[in-house]
């Protein structure tokens, strides 16, 4: 029983020395562990740093290679565009910065050259299609390229990440998915249900009649009236007298002949 | 050879006219009820009979028989312009805002039939001809408005094939200017370039 009562206090004693040996150990480990992936970390840097510099040239003309290395950088947390005005990204804090400096300015200016051209383009046409461009339309645009600098090599992903990057400045560009097609929106207005679905189902054809949404959508004439109103008022439609019936076209559907 | 102070493009009249894409969207051929598409609508419209006028060398137009060519009729998507909507585009051609690539001629009153169109103003169609003489240093020369429109020495230039009135009226800004003189009779009219 004394044995016993000994030995309680003594497994007592050497557990807690034994707990204390784990802790010390534990905490040992985990410097160890933090100073090894600091090492990591900062090699890992520089070599990210010596490939966006090596590699800059690629990344900025070659869209396919650009995709690709922003892909990487997303799959480990970095995002290239990240800069002094996106700290609440990922919780980096004052990491963003580094991050911009990391990659030195050639990526960000990149993006922001043809964030710049999109907002350019996205105002010059919005009289025409109510501020609602199709993505695939704004790269064809930028790559033939009236403005000053010629055509760039884009493709649809940079685009994305160009809006992307205007979004801390509030400006309301968006990119939204629109039945198949990847359209940017740059009027910040939201669309009701029945609009978007309107909107969703001019992309089949590139028209809707309101009898055509009475017979689809089990619409009643006065809701299937009123939404192409609203749409109309958007300037993100346009009519055709000339039919039987008044038929709504989306302006995304203004192409050359060749693409029709 | 001269510069050419107006390079024609890719707008060479042997080749066929390429319409702008807003050709191939029916509701293009109507107008449209919204203000703001509308108004860019009409400048599309202003860019289209611009372009279009110029490659088929197009310096009036007559807008009864306008309505049923290529250029208001698309028989294609079977479109057209109305009347109404046609004399809207180009009545808002002739407006400032528009640029006054349009001039109505004679009759009034929303009763006008037909219209110069100013793919060049009068005053770039005097450039024109004015850098001509001086590139080609024929100050001093004197032209008949013949030989200017239709001569050998300016089948290169923009201007040659010239509505002969419209040249007329160009060559009468140069006047103004001091640049230039003209004199003669009505079917013999000739000019003196200082």
């Amino acid at each position: 029983m004394a044995s016993s009562r000994r030995g309680v206090g003594l497994s007592a004693f050497s557990n807690a020395a034994i707990n204390n040996a784990y802790t010390n150990h534990g905490s040992t480990l985990r410097a160890a562990h933090v100073e090894s992936l600091q090492t990591q970390l900062s090699v890992f840097q520089q070599l990210l740093h010596q490939f966006s510099i090596t590699h800059g040239k690629g990344i900025r003309s070659n869209p396919t290679f650009r995709a690709e290395f922003a892909r990487m950088c997303n799959a480990i947390g970095v995002d290239p565009l990240a800069s002094s005005h996106t700290s609440k990204e990922g919780g980096k804090g004052t990491g963003s910065n580094m991050w911009a400096q990391v990659l030195g300015g050639n990526v960000n200016d990149f993006y922001f050259e043809v964030a710049v051209r999109v907002v350019q383009l996205c105002r010059e046409t919005r009289a025409e299609n109510g501020g609602m461009i199709e993505v695939a339309e704004i790269r064809r645009r930028i790559q033939k390229g009236k403005s000053i600098g010629g055509g760039m090599e884009v493709s649809d992903d940079d685009i994305g990440r160009a809006v992307k990057s205007l979004e801390p400045l509030g400006s309301g560009f968006t990119v939204m998915n629109l039945g198949k097609k990847q359209m940017i929106r740059s009027i910040p207005k939201e669309l009701n249900t029945d609009q978007s679905t309107v909107l969703e189902a001019i992309q089949v054809l590139g028209f809707v009649t309101v009898s055509m949404l009475l017979d689809n959508l089990n619409w009643e004439q006065a809701r299937a009236m009123a939404v192409m109103d609203d749409l109309v008022a958007d300037s993100l439609v346009w009519v055709d007298l000339q039919c039987d019936e008044t038929e709504y076209w989306s302006p995304t559907f203004i192409h050359d002949s060749d693409q029709r | 050879m001269p510069p050419d102070p107006y390079p024609s493009g890719t707008d060479a009249p042997s080749t066929d006219f390429r319409f702008i894409a807003h050709y191939n969207f029916p509701p293009f051929f109507t107008l449209q009820p919204n203000p703001l598409t509308r108004s860019s609508q009409l400048e599309t419209w202003s860019t289209h009979i611009l372009s279009y006028c110029r490659h088929h060398r197009i310096f009036t137009l007559t807008l009864i028989d306008a309505l049923s060519t290529p250029l208001f009729h698309n028989t294609i998507l079977k479109k057209k312009l109305s009347l109404n909507d046609a004399r809207t585009v180009l009545n808002w051609m002739a407006s400032k805002e528009g640029g006054e690539r349009i001039e109505w001629i004679g009759g009034k009153g929303g009763k006008e039939s037909k219209c110069w169109v100013f793919w060049r103003r009068p005053e770039e169609w005097a450039d024109a001809v004015g850098s001509w003489v001086e590139a080609t240093g024929q100050k001093g020369v004197v032209f008949t408005l013949y030989e200017l429109g239709q001569g050998e020495a300016t089948r290169s230039q923009e201007f040659y094939g010239i509505d002969r009135e419209l040249l007329h009226r160009s060559l009468q800004i140069l006047v103004k200017k001091g640049k230039a003189q003209i004199f003669g009779q009505e079917d013999q009219l000739g000019i003196k370039f200082f």
